[in-house]
């Protein structure tokens, strides 16, 4: 190894930045100058942002932020996966609970007019990306979903009117709520 | 939840404080560069070095795109150091896939003097069907690999229409991050790109007789401060 002329803490807030929202075991210690959110078992490290602010701050200036394909539908599917994943509405959309990914896709399939196998088949592509964002975390091979890192970052009293919304939505179908 | 920038912030007041953070957030997160006219804090020299030290606390730079915008981008060390890391680096086949989009897009194109010579963006896009006849993936590595490239910002889709020339002309450009790009990384991506389309060009051959002999140097004064570390050792 060649000695790097790097900071480390530099350097590791540079690679978080890089991987997106990495995890690793809560048992490493975590760089400084991150923030985290815990599942217990895992620890995700996530970017620190001055005063509280979030890249929501540039609709403020009229600048467009990073451009996401159909972004309206991934907005939706992300919100019919936090209306089977976030149960308790009055807590924290963090971590949440694990659900059946056909579950989320019933509930989009629900809020969307026109052809349901369609829709379902459309959600699955997005969950797909909102995983590889870090809003959801996927797990292909179990086949569930659950809130993704990022949505610890969500300030609680910005959450109002997404409680709202997500009342609004079909509701999962019965069991899962129980978490079956 | 800011200590990490409490020390660079501290002294400003309110009104100050808030454009700094305006302007950092918006060259770290906006698409394209900013205009410093839209940012206070972009258009004086002293707060433009706040925001980079801001900026350096995570091993960015402000970087001027233009003659009055700015966005941001990694510091050359800290680029050179993350590169070497294999989980930061960018998946071989990914890597393939945007070298043909920059050899269609830019190279070609700037060969001919349809595109100026320091600019990573283009407005010709590469073909699909030339992606899937030279990248030699198949075609669900080719879709995956073009999904992870525009998803980091790395390619843009163009679509087919409003295009005369051909019908189903449309296809893939470079992204919105190579805005991003320091003097340094553009010069170098320059090279690569020579190297890559014209290997036995009498220009790659000059880049390459640059490149042994500033290794040699490099190797040089590593040889020279090792000399120089041992013979403090020896008199120490």
């Amino acid at each position: 190894m060649t000695e790097s002329s790097v900071d480390a803490g530099v350097l590791a807030r540079a690679r978080a930045r890089v991987l997106g929202a990495a995890s690793q075991p809560v048992s490493e210690p975590t760089p400084a100058g991150l923030n985290t959110a815990s599942d217990g078992e895992r620890l995700w490290l996530l970017p620190v942002w001055p005063d509280g602010a979030t890249p929501a701050l540039l609709d403020e200036y009229d600048t467009a932020p990073m451009p996401m394909d159909r972004s309206g539908q991934a907005r939706r599917v992300l919100a019919a996966a936090l209306r089977c994943c976030w149960t308790r509405l009055d807590d924290a959309p963090w971590p949440g609970e694990a659900v059946p990914v056909p579950a989320v896709l019933e509930v989009y399939a629900g809020m969307s007019r026109g052809d349901a196998e369609l829709a379902r088949r459309w959600a699955t592509g997005e969950l797909r990306r909102l995983s590889d964002t870090g809003w959801l975390l996927l797990d292909e091979s179990t086949g569930v979903v659950r809130p993704g890192p990022r949505v610890a970052l969500w300030h609680d009293d910005t959450l109002g009117p997404l409680r709202d919304l997500l009342r609004r939505l079909p509701e999962p179908p019965q069991g899962v709520i129980a978490g079956e | 939840m800011s200590e990490l920038f409490e020390p660079l912030l501290r002294s400003y007041d309110e009104r100050r404080r808030s454009e700094l953070v305006a302007a950092y957030m918006a060259v770290e997160h906006a698409a394209e560069p900013v205009p410093e006219a839209r940012l206070a804090a972009l258009r004086e020299p002293a707060s433009r070095r706040t925001i980079e030290a801001m900026l350096n606390l995570s091993g960015r730079t402000l970087i001027r795109a233009g003659r009055t915008e700015w966005t941001s981008g990694y510091q050359d060390e800290v680029a050179e150091e993350l590169a070497r890391d294999p989980a930061c680096a960018v998946l071989a086949g990914d890597r393939a896939v945007l070298t043909l989009v920059l050899i269609h897009s830019v190279a070609i194109p700037r060969s001919t003097g349809r595109l100026p010579d320091d600019t990573w963006l283009s407005p010709f896009p590469t073909p699909l069907e030339e992606l899937r006849r030279r990248s030699q993936l198949a075609i669900g590595e080719l879709e995956s690999a073009l999904r992870r490239l525009r998803l980091a910002g790395l390619v843009s889709q163009v679509r087919a229409d409003g295009r005369s020339d051909n019908g189903d002309a449309g296809g893939f450009v470079p992204g919105p991050q190579f805005h991003r790009l320091t003097p340094a990384a553009r010069r170098r991506l320059q090279e690569e790109l020579i190297l890559a389309a014209g290997p036995d060009s009498p220009l790659a051959a000059t880049i390459r007789a640059r490149r042994r002999s500033r290794e040699r140097v490099q190797q040089e004064a590593r040889a020279h401060v090792a000399r120089e570390a041992a013979v403090q050792g020896e008199n120490s």
